[in-house]
């Protein structure tokens, strides 16, 4: 017999519990059964769902919880998935065309314009070259097209984050409310394992399209740009403020001359992380059929082959000093122009 | 002189905390600051405030932190909502402004110079000037050339095209100041404008100050904790403690005869004869003057240099002239019984230390 037998016997709800259909037995009730002891009171199990099913039957098991959700998502995914496919559909576009883009143009051109980028961005020719020798090694191990798929999805990704972000970020400092509501949400995104998430995405899109990689990126890279926009525009100096509105600046000539301007070291180095994050994450979006260098990474691990684990390890991580480097050199070249 | 009102405030009450309006009630029923905030839990800003500002003159407000000054001047152009009474600006009450005419009345009627000089720091020199201007949307080039010309004028040519990070203190002030002309408005409010500055260049930027306003004229509040400044900067004193206008009037009149232990203590410590002026204490009187006239003092000096002129002998008489006609008679021993200091009043502040 059951541990909490007495509590529905007790409490008279026997009949409400209905009798044991019997049904089949577990290994753990035949072991107890065989052995014939009597538990002590050290053994005393914790009244969690199963045990507590185990002396009355109306209870649920906490498998019912698992697969309720289960259940619920499946049931409400239709809808959700009208809703949120068309919503989605542009990030497939953006990623499927920016792959083509980043591997039709040749090389010979797609190296100098990025080279142009880097030194648009940081004026440093000394960062050019560091950037030139990296990729042209990359090329020289064959590790060219990986490279800039990885790119590719980084830099759509990065965007969107950057577009969605800096305003939720510009909203989040307008309102206390609002921040005390959206603070917790980039927590739980923050922290929660990313594989939790690519779990729902599965069953919500396809795995073949790319939207699915790019919303578990954006997911995971967005909270960065969002927390450091928020505070950065908080940080801005009061006094500048009250300077802003005793000449009578608008809401949108304060946000646009003083605010968003003063705000933008912090914003900045919320893309650099924004950044970082979405290459952290475009590996371990491989799992779900995001190309690049992450495929090689999971093919080394798949198949215990060390060298292409460790070779395109090694390619992810000279391409995250190359962004982290560009967007830290465009930092402090706005930090210099304010300060 | 026409002594025309430009800005009247009238009952004004500002009380922080949850519930300002019950609050109130309790403070027009006589309970005083500390009694508020130990048992109603309410801060008291400001307490029945009344002053009427001259135009063309400046205003002094002056008082020690946490007088309530600061809070004062913010209300005149609504930085901060009072719980009652009115600001008239040539008649208008402020209070009652919507958005849109408070936005005007910040644009085109009030400027602002801040004690932190809070220019914007990713703007150049000029740009900063112009920032009034280019906020009301008229025409850039226009309003740089408008920046550069006040720029100029309050001594700071060749770094228009500085941030202000790059400038002094005192230099950043001067952009302070420029801005606020530049939006050519006619009152101009200073929030402690020079407490931040080193007393060399502060004594360099009130007389920028009056050398402006001589030319200029515009109606000026200014803010400060500083007694010296008040007293040399002001045409109107208002003394603030704990929020209540303790006296307000002509400097002179409340140095000569202040009305309460406060003010006693203030001036206690000042410098009486580089304060006080001839025509403060001297005897009006315009026929002519029995006995020998040592000579002609103007009756705006101070006593300071009527000393060094007498070389320090008692017995001369001057004759006070202003504008070429003589207004009165100065008896050097009476210059030497208004300067006896005026001790700290037993009842006073420093009086119970």
């Amino acid at each position: 017999m059951a541990t909490y037998d007495f509590i529905f016997d007790g409490l008279g709800l026997r009949g409400w519990c209905g009798e044991k259909t019997g049904g089949t037995m577990s290994m753990e009730e035949l072991l107890a059964r065989n052995s014939g002891e009597t538990k002590s009171l050290w053994e005393l199990p914790f009244p969690s769902l199963d045990n507590l099913h185990d002396a009355c039957p109306a209870i649920a098991q906490t498998r019912g919880l698992t697969s309720g959700l289960e259940s619920g998502f499946l049931g409400i995914k239709d809808a959700l998935k009208v809703v949120i496919d068309p919503i989605t559909q542009p990030l497939s576009w953006f990623l499927s065309g920016a792959l083509s883009i980043f591997q039709t143009v040749p090389w010979f051109v797609m190296i100098p314009i990025l080279l142009g980028i880097v030194y648009l961005a940081s004026k440093s020719t000394r960062l050019v070259g560091m950037v030139a020798s990296f990729i042209l090694f990359l090329a020289f191990i064959d590790h060219y097209d990986y490279a800039m798929q990885t790119l590719a999805i980084i830099f759509v990704c990065s965007m969107i984050c950057v577009l969605l972000g800096v305003p939720i970020g510009i909203a989040m400092s307008r309102s206390d409310g609002l921040q005390r509501g959206v603070i917790p949400v980039l927590d739980m995104l923050q922290t929660l394992p990313p594989f939790v998430y690519l779990i729902p995405l599965i069953f919500l899109f396809s795995v073949t399209e790319p939207k699915l990689y790019g919303i578990a990126i954006i997911l995971y890279a967005i909270v960065p740009v969002i927390r450091l926009t928020d505070l950065g525009i908080r940080l801005v100096d009061k006094d500048v403020i009250e300077a802003a509105d005793a000449y009578g600046m608008t809401d949108r000539q304060k946000l646009y001359g003083v605010q968003i301007p003063l705000a933008l070291p912090n914003i900045m180095a919320g893309v650099n992380q924004t950044i970082m994050m979405s290459l952290a994450m475009v590996v371990i979006a491989s799992l779900v059929s995001a190309p690049g260098l992450g495929v090689l990474v999971l093919r080394g691990i798949r198949n215990l082959e060390l060298g292409v684990g460790l070779i395109s390890g090694l390619g992810i991580v000279l391409l995250a000093i190359i962004l982290d480097r560009v967007t830290k050199a465009a930092l402090a070249r706005v930090n210099t122009a304010q300060q | 002189m026409s002594e025309q009102i430009k800005i009247s405030i009238q009952h004004l009450y500002k009380i922080f905390g949850d519930d300002p309006e019950a609050a109130l009630e309790h403070v027009k029923n006589g309970v005083g600051k500390t009694e508020l905030l130990a048992e109603h839990g309410h801060v008291l800003g400001l307490q029945d405030i009344n002053v009427d500002m001259v135009a063309g003159e400046i205003t002094v407000i002056m008082g020690l932190s946490g007088s309530g000054k600061s809070t004062l001047i913010r209300h005149l152009n609504r930085l901060i909502d009072p719980t009652s009474g009115q600001v008239l600006v040539d008649g208008d009450d402020v209070i009652s402004y919507d958005e849109d005419s408070l936005r005007r009345l910040r644009r085109q009627q009030m400027s602002m110079v801040f004690q932190k000089f809070a220019l914007l720091p990713h703007r150049t020199v000029v740009e900063n000037a112009a920032m009034p201007l280019i906020v009301r949307g008229e025409d850039k080039q226009t309003a740089l050339q408008e920046g550069s010309k006040w720029l100029e004028r309050v001594g700071l040519q060749g770094n228009d095209h500085q941030h202000p990070h790059q400038l002094s203190g005192g230099m950043q002030q001067r952009v302070g100041i420029a801005r606020a002309l530049t939006s050519n408005s006619d009152i101009m409010l200073m929030d402690e404008a020079f407490s931040a500055l080193d007393p060399l260049i502060r004594t360099d930027m009130q007389d920028l100050l009056l050398e402006l306003q001589q030319e200029l004229h515009k109606t000026i509040v200014f803010i400060t904790h500083d007694l010296d400044e008040a007293l040399k900067l002001a045409d109107h004193l208002v003394i603030l403690k704990d929020g209540y206008t303790v006296q307000q009037g002509e400097p002179q009149e409340i140095l000569l005869h202040p009305n309460d232990p406060y003010i006693v203590d203030f001036i206690s410590d000042i410098n009486r004869a580089r304060v006080l002026r001839v025509r403060s204490i001297m005897q009006p009187k315009t026929d002519a003057i029995e006995g020998p006239v040592a000579g002609d003092i103007d009756g705006n000096d101070n006593l300071e240099s009527v000393i060094a002129a007498s070389e320090g002998d008692t017995s001369l008489n001057y004759r006070v002239v202003s504008d070429g006609e003589q207004i009165g008679v100065l008896h050097m021993q009476d210059l030497v019984k208004a300067l006896v200091p005026t001790s700290a009043a037993e009842d006073g502040v420093r009086g119970k230390v």
